[in-house]
């Protein structure tokens, strides 16, 4: 049973595209190199501390990467739910199928590196390493599988929606801020390999967490300490069958998986009668429509939250670094410019459901659909940015940026908002149809373009506020800041306007083209002309290369199978 | 708004050809479907029914030819014979995170008609098609059911009183019950002089709505006409087989089953 599992997985996986994947055994790679390494080279005194750090962020790793990365599991329990077998079975076979894997050998060797120590310790230490390193592997995937079921298929309920979007916004914090998180590594690595962690109360931390037991037992081995080697190892695998006997139900499937839970009470009433704050207009509709969309969908909320999870991120980022925490009142901005990255794909995310867009053509059915985006993603960002930059404005007490604020959040929105929907119309990427969504990376196709389009163009867009700004910089007066507040607002409704205007423009008469783009994967026109014609044509064959790529997979598939 | 009269079609596919990469999928269809006809599209899975009325509703460009909405040329002019049009495509996604009643609500706005009909006309809508129970629990339509989907799709097609009905796979999913108010709804569409399009598998149901039927298969239409001249004597379903052919149960097959 667990062997069918098994091959049944990795046949699955044969059947889908390496994309991520790859990058991620790439990565895995060179961790465990630089696990290794960083144990090798390690100071005898330090060694201790390097360990339990490292060995902690691989189990942080291994707990978090499967919600990043691929976010569905391969083999699904409900695949199993109508065969004659006990569900403990099941549940069994589908955590024995997640411990056969490249990461997870990645993540064994890893915890090998526990052998170094053991290995300057003599044969006993080695023995113990030999047996340790593997308990502390069960230990580090089964947890991982319990987050990965606790967080119940995390698109699956709000919570964990928001965790995904933490997730997401400490991520792209992390891209931003490198340079300063790289900075704070540079300096302390060197460190850390000499002499170790300089905080007491931290290590006594790391050594109380569980993947740090094996290189107690290790320590205590080399040392001649029989009980303190074999305490730690016990432990290990007391720990190890509490969490397999959680975990394997967890796993299984169950009958009652199908029943929904329900809102306790009704929502519409109101809205089905004609009711509501927005003007009954094409453009009213539109707004309503998508409010309700970035609200209720999964996909669509996890983006708005990330977006204000990254501001939030860098912020604390900012705010505690010392040197960088002036910056920190800007993190209002972060969350105006994260709009434009969040939306930077909305026809692609609809998926199929353009259709409605098409069939209902009027005059000005277009422009109605592509303001009616634009003004929803204002009114959802903007008051978001607006929290965030008070609460950072007065944690930094950096009092002099709001009338930059007041300049540069406007333009910024603005600008975001025009980049955005502008690209969504030019660059359609569909993910997985909107019903067959699972994992928090479904709703997008390949965005890798898109996010450079919308940087580059909410760049251009606020240039004119960034002048004024400078303005206020070199001829320090109150008319020239309230001059820069002016430009900022105007240059934002203009950027929103004009790249919208860009957008109507496109799809005057292109959406067909949409269409076709998201339910066959091509124009069926001639191609476009131009800088928007361009970047369709490039997005579009990002899509296509991705499509080969997998066409290309099940031919030579077909052929290793016909010889 | 064009009258009918006999010379024009109320809905009508000229020469209409698609190509995907070497694939031809419609190949060269032609249809015609008078005011007031209910008109049947039959054909095996794979044989072109949803691409031809994908490019007929405006939705697909076609490789050749074009479609006809009461004489109004659907790629020509797409907005004056869209308006003409109500369509309930196949398998397709609706903005998922609405409930029916705001679904219909958004719809009616979007397509600019007035505050209050799109109101009556939704919660009659919701009314007739027994949608009201999942609208008073805010069920979103993504947590509907097939069937479901296909009621509040064809409201959607109703709203803005089209004239002509393009239907893909309309009572797929749909119980029985539902099913005689939808054709309840169908009938007095036609009766009030609309023209309905409709794609099916399942032949008695299309023998006993439809008064003329189109075969098609390998994106050709291989018969047509008054729903008698292409049962010619026999029935629709034997007919369907004689033209595009089967493939039978032999006598050796499957001889374990429920041994």
């Amino acid at each position: 049973m667990d062997r069918l599992l098994i091959s049944l997985k990795f046949t699955m996986l044969r059947h889908s595209s390496l994309g991520l994947r790859g990058i991620g055994w790439v990565l895995g790679a060179l961790f465990v190199v630089a696990t290794w390494t960083a144990a090798v080279l390690a100071a005898p005194e330090a060694r201790h501390d390097v360990l339990t750090l490292a060995f902690a962020l691989w189990a942080a790793g291994a707990a978090l990467g499967p919600v990043l990365l691929s976010g569905r599991s391969v083999l699904q329990p409900g695949y199993f739910a109508l065969l004659p077998l006990r569900s403990a079975e099941v549940g069994r076979g589908l955590l024995m199928s997640v411990f056969v894997s490249i990461a997870s050998g990645f993540v064994l060797l890893a915890f090998a590196a526990a052998l170094v120590p053991a290995f300057l310790g003599g044969p006993g230490a080695v023995l113990v390493a030999l047996v340790g390193a593997p308990l502390t592997w069960v230990l580090a995937i089964t947890a991982s599988r319990l987050v990965f079921g606790l967080l119940g298929a995390a698109m699956r309920s709000k919570v964990g929606v928001e965790i995904a979007a933490i997730q997401f916004g400490l991520m792209f914090a992390g891209m931003f801020t490198g340079w300063m998180i790289v900075q704070v590594v540079v300096e302390s690595v060197p460190r850390l390999l000499t002499v170790g962690i300089p905080a007491p109360a931290l290590t006594a931390v790391l050594d109380a967490l569980p993947t740090s037991w094996v290189v107690l037992a290790v320590e205590a081995a080399a040392s001649g300490d029989l009980l303190g080697a074999l305490a730690p190892l016990g432990a290990l695998v007391l720990l190890d069958g509490v969490l397999l006997a959680i975990t394997i139900p967890l796993l299984a499937p169950r009958p009652t998986a199908a029943a929904r839970s329900r809102r306790a009470r009704p929502r519409s009433v109101g809205w089905v009668a004609g009711g509501g704050l927005l003007p009954a207009t094409p453009t009213g509709a539109v707004i309503a429509k998508e409010l309700r969309q970035w609200w209720r969908d999964p996909w669509r909320a996890l983006e708005l939250r990330t977006g204000v999870w990254t501001g939030l991120t860098i912020g604390l980022i900012a705010l505690i670094s010392g040197t960088y925490s002036p910056l920190s009142a800007f993190a209002g901005l972060i969350v105006a410019f994260m709009l434009g990255l969040s939306a930077c794909n909305l026809y692609g995310q609809d998926g199929s459901a353009v259709w409605q867009t098409i069939v209902g053509e009027n005059d000005g059915s277009v422009r109605a659909d592509v303001r009616g985006r634009q003004w929803a993603a204002v009114l959802l960002f903007l008051p978001q940015a607006l929290l965030l930059s008070a609460i950072f404005v007065a944690l930094s007490g950096q009092w002099w940026t709001i009338p930059v604020l007041a300049a540069a959040l406007p333009a910024t929105i603005g600008a975001a908002s025009g980049a955005a929907i502008l690209t969504s119309a030019v660059g359609v990427s569909p993910g997985v149809d909107p019903r067959l969504r699972v994992g928090p990376n479904d709703a997008n196709g390949n965005i890798g373009l898109h996010v450079w389009v919308v940087i580059l163009l909410i760049t251009i867009g606020v240039a004119p506020t960034g002048a004024a700004i400078a303005a206020t910089v070199i001829w320090p007066s109150t008319a020239s800041v309230v001059l820069a507040v002016i430009v900022g607002v105007l240059n934002g409704v203009g950027a929103a306007w004009f790249l919208g205007s860009l957008a109507i423009g496109y799809l005057q008469g292109r959406m067909p083209d949409v269409y076709s783009r998201i339910r066959y994967a091509r124009i069926f026109r001639e191609k476009s002309e131009g800088i928007l014609g361009s970047i369709e044509n490039a997005t579009l064959l990002g899509e296509q290369k991705l499509a080969e790529q997998k066409k290309k997979e099940r031919e030579e598939r077909i052929k290793a199978a016909a010889r | 708004m064009m009258t009918h009269d006999a010379a024009t079609a109320a809905f009508e596919l000229r020469g209409l050809r698609r190509e995907f990469g070497d694939k031809l999928a419609v190949d060269d269809v032609n249809l015609r479907v008078p005011p007031g006809s209910f008109y049947g599209l039959v054909g095996p899975n794979g044989a072109g029914k949803t691409t031809a009325l994908s490019m007929a509703v405006g939705l697909l460009r076609p490789s050749a030819g074009t479609a006809y909405v009461d004489g109004i040329d659907v790629w020509d002019d797409p907005v004056e014979a869209k308006r003409h049009l109500g369509v309930l495509p196949d398998g397709l996604a609706l903005p998922e995170r609405l409930t029916g009643g705001e679904l219909l609500t958004y719809w009616g706005r979007f397509r600019g008609m007035e505050r209050a009909t799109v109101a009556a006309r939704t919660a009659e809508l919701l009314r007739v098609l027994e949608l009201e129970e999942a609208e008073r629990l805010g069920t979103l339509v993504g947590e509907y059911s097939t069937g479901m989907r296909k009621k509040i799709g064809l409201a959607t097609a109703l709203l803005h009183t089209p004239s002509v009905l393009v239907l893909d796979e309309p009572y797929e999913a749909v119980d029985p019950v539902s099913a005689r108010v939808l054709t309840g709804i169908l009938r007095r569409f036609t009766a009030a002089g609309g023209s309905i399009v409709l794609s099916s598998h399942v032949m008695p149901l299309v023998e006993q709505l439809c008064d003329r039927v189109a075969i098609i298969a390998d994106g050709r239409v291989v018969a047509d006409g008054t729903l008698d001249e292409v049962r010619a004597g026999s029935t629709l379903d034997d007919r369907f087989v004689e033209l595009v052919g089967s493939a039978d149960l032999q006598e050796g097959d499957l001889t374990w089953i429920g041994s």
